[in-house]
């Protein structure tokens, strides 16, 4: 039992805060979400870093670091309110996609591991709401290969991305677990249609339409994959959600201590002074949780879902209280456009109903509940 | 980062976990589980077997005869010992006066006071709130003038717990009104025997004997029995302080206690309730971040790199769950819980007609107990103080 990170994760962790220090402030930020939000570049510069090798095999030009360094650096990607589909692209993807043929592997994992290919998952559905099993998506044989036929929503970066990992139905009824394949599309495919649009957190998302679009099988019975990626994706944006709180309750501390009202600064009144303390306890809460969520990742599958829903439910009450308050304690300036604050808010809020929310996690927690609680059992 | 104890912190769960199933009277956990009365046999007899295997003193560096733990082998006894159904250590000896007489008491005041602290043999209790003195501590007024070798102790302490049972009592009493409130108080540890000490109870709004008020009049206390130096009793209150750090939280207890939940939303038919067990659900989530919460206060004490100075979320979060589970319990049982019958309270009880109502008899009165969780040991609102104070500094 050790929370200490090694001295490689703190170099992790320092390079990547080196470069939001130097390369990213708030201004470019800002001018990129005016402008819709298109962040291929940004990615550009990770992958210059090594980053989008993180979670790709050595054999494939890859890093093959762990969930602590995924998350060290989410967490840093939350503190500088990075807005590129670091997660979607270097950690979801080749989840998947490690799991693919190895023609697929070797075509792909070395590309997204160097940054050239963006490749992300497109997995929501209108009607689906954060059911996994929904898929109305079909997925029909053609020839030798496979067309897929749907419509896949708010998918992150959707028209700066190179290709799709599309979750489309084999067999089975709308909601069953079983029949659903995973198949990677490739931008410009034939009857692919993407329209893209910028998002309220300063990024970038968009629909896929796909009709009678050739596409190629990653895994023919892909639900426990699919749950595994959004797995990785729920700690990765728990992960996110702790820096950005860390970084928003760090400003609003600052701003207690400068800001003058009634002739005092603001941190003199107990009021406030009790507001920050229980922004502090949810926090500390979060942060622990995103721990466990990492740390859990490896674990068997229902161990894992459960955690991870456990983790998904703190850090969704964590991100909306820490958001909420943090925008409140900062009075009228909170609420504008030119300040930082109000975008590390809306970042936290979109992530909350980013792979599942609060009120969806608590249901699958509920339903799986055993006899026993705790981090161990 | 790893979730995992070490395999020697493992084996040694499974050495407590094997000793509390052997020497654990049953009679006893059976009380714990359902939450029915103990008296002072039951503490003292389960204090007296832990004191003689040498883990009364779990706490203890081995210099002064405890074991010598470390912070993680603490946590796991203590888990061990909830799991099993062991009452709660009466924390004002072993836990609370024992490590300023270590700190700051003379060589003859350890010798004297630590071995009978250690074995369980002498109850203590604490003197430190006075009717003017809750949340602000430092403004007690109970007085202790030196008359040669002596103290004359004039005043009351109050909310003394189990004070009924106390044989010796450490007090936080004031020598000076010189300066600050906190530079006159000095700490002084007084035999309950002494002519002048009257106990009287305080029952409690569940009806029980829990708490005392103390009463000094013109009580002569040995000038030996002072700790360390006159007027610093503040400073050596504040360690001992230091030393409540993971256990405040309470989390191990906390774990056996939604068990206990589920069994009764089980047997009381709220478990498939959906409104019902996502509020089971949502506690299971502070449980298990309050548990991550404690695990990281403990790994960051063993490594020594850094210090997480979250006492004060340890014990609001905890006393907060405290209160949840015990609110959940009586919400299950609903209507159930409103018979009062005090003798249901006690084990093997055999009421004919309330017999039906199970294990409901306890519930109402333990809601209502625990309303002390978020009062008591520094209320949520000073804790909240001093969170606020790390915070903003």
């Amino acid at each position: 039992m050790d929370f200490e990170f090694t001295d490689d994760q703190l170099s992790l962790r320092d390079a990547v805060a080196r470069w939001v220090d130097k390369g990213f402030g708030f201004e470019r930020r800002h001018n990129i979400a005016k402008q819709g939000g298109r962040t291929r570049d940004v990615y550009g510069e990770l992958a210059e870093l090594g980053l989008t090798g993180i979670a790709v095999s050595d054999a494939h030009g890859g890093m093959a670091f762990g969930p602590i360094e995924a998350m060290v650096v989410m967490e840093e990607l939350g503190r500088g309110l990075v807005n590129a589909p670091f997660a979607a692209g270097a950690l979801v993807a080749p989840t998947v996609l490690a799991q693919a043929p190895s023609a697929l592997q070797s075509s792909w994992l070395p590309r997204i591991a160097s940054g050239e290919a963006l490749v992300v998952l497109a997995h929501q559905e209108r009607a689906a709401r954060y059911r996994i099993a929904h898929v109305d998506t079909t997925a029909k044989r053609s020839g030798s290969g496979w067309q897929l036929s749907g419509h896949k929503s708010v998918v992150p970066a959707a028209d700066e991305a190179d290709a799709f990992i599309v979750p489309a139905r084999t067999g089975g009824a709308a909601d069953d677990a079983q029949g659903i394949g995973l198949f990677l599309v490739e931008k410009g495919a034939g009857g692919a249609k993407v329209q893209g649009y910028a998002t309220q957190d300063g990024a970038r998302a968009g629909e896929l339409k796909l009709a009678d679009t050739p596409a190629t099988p990653i895994a023919e019975d892909g639900h426990a994959l699919l749950e595994k990626a959004l797995d990785v994706g729920i700690a990765a944006a728990c992960a996110e959600g702790v820096g950005l709180m860390d970084r928003y309750v760090a400003l609003t501390v600052e701003y207690m201590n400068t800001r003058k009202q009634f002739g005092t600064t603001l941190s003199t009144f107990q009021a406030l002074r009790h507001r920050i303390a229980d922004v502090k306890m949810q926090l500390e809460l979060g942060r622990s949780m995103s721990y466990f969520a990492s740390l859990k990742l490896g674990e068997s599958a229902p161990a894992r879902r459960r955690a991870l829903s456990q983790a998904k439910v703190q850090l969704g009450n964590s991100m909306r209280y820490v958001g909420q308050q943090c925008t409140q304690l900062h009075g009228g300036i909170g609420v504008t456009d030119e300040y930082v604050g109000s975008h590390y808010f809306k970042r936290l809020t979109m992530l909350e109903v980013t792979f599942g929310d609060t009120m969806h996690h608590l249901g699958e927690v509920s339903a799986r509940m055993t006899d026993s609680t705790g981090v161990f059992a | 980062m790893d979730l995992n104890f070490t395999a020697e912190e493992l084996a040694f769960r499974q050495e407590v976990r094997q000793w509390v199933a052997d020497n654990l009277p049953k009679d006893i956990s059976h009380k714990v589980h359902h939450a029915l009365r103990l008296s002072r046999d039951d503490m003292q007899r389960w204090a007296k077997i832990l004191g003689k295997k040498g883990w009364l003193a779990s706490g203890w560096p081995k210099q002064f005869g405890g074991p010598g733990w470390s912070a993680v082998q603490k946590h796991l006894f203590e888990e061990e010992c909830a799991r099993a159904g062991s009452p709660r250590v009466v924390p004002f000896g072993p836990v609370m006066v024992a490590p300023v007489i270590m700190s700051f008491g003379s060589p003859e005041q350890q010798k004297r006071f630590l071995p009978g602290i250690a074995s369980g043999e002498v109850w203590w209790s604490q003197g430190y709130s006075e009717p003017g003195a809750g949340s602000d501590l430092a403004s007690l007024k109970t007085r202790a003038e030196r008359r040669g070798d002596k103290y004359i102790v004039n005043g009351q302490k109050t909310w003394t717990t189990l004070g009924q049972y106390g044989e010796w009592i450490f007090c936080l009493v004031r020598t000076s009104s010189d300066g600050k409130p906190q530079t006159g108080i000095s700490f002084l540890l007084i035999d309950m025997k002494s002519p002048g000490i009257t106990v009287r109870p305080i029952i409690m709004l569940d009806g029980e004997h829990e708490v005392n008020e103390v009463f000094f009049d013109n009580v002569e206390v040995p000038a030996e029995n002072l700790i360390g130096e006159e007027n610093k009793g503040w400073t050596y209150a504040k360690h001992l302080l230091a030393h409540e750090r993971t256990n405040i939280a309470d989390v191990n207890r906390a774990k056996r206690e939604i068990e206990r939940l589920k069994r009764i939303a089980r047997a009381e038919g709220v478990y498939d309730d959906a409104r019902f067990r996502d509020q089971i659900a949502l506690l299971e989530v502070d449980i298990v971040a309050l548990e991550m919460l404690v695990l990281r206060v403990l790994s960051a004490e063993k490594s020594g790199k850094q210090s997480l100075d979250i006492a004060g979320l340890l014990k609001i979060k905890g006393s907060e769950i405290q209160q949840r589970y015990t609110e959940l319990m009586m919400l299950a049982a609903g209507p159930f819980t409103l018979p009062y019958v005090r003798e249901a309270m006690e084990a093997g009880w055999q009421g004919d007609w309330f017999a039906r109502f199970g294990d409901c008899a306890p519930l109402a009165g333990n809601y209502f107990n625990f309303r002390k969780t978020t009062i008591y040991g520094g209320s949520n609102e000073v804790q909240r103080n001093i969170v606020a104070q790390t915070v903003l500094g």
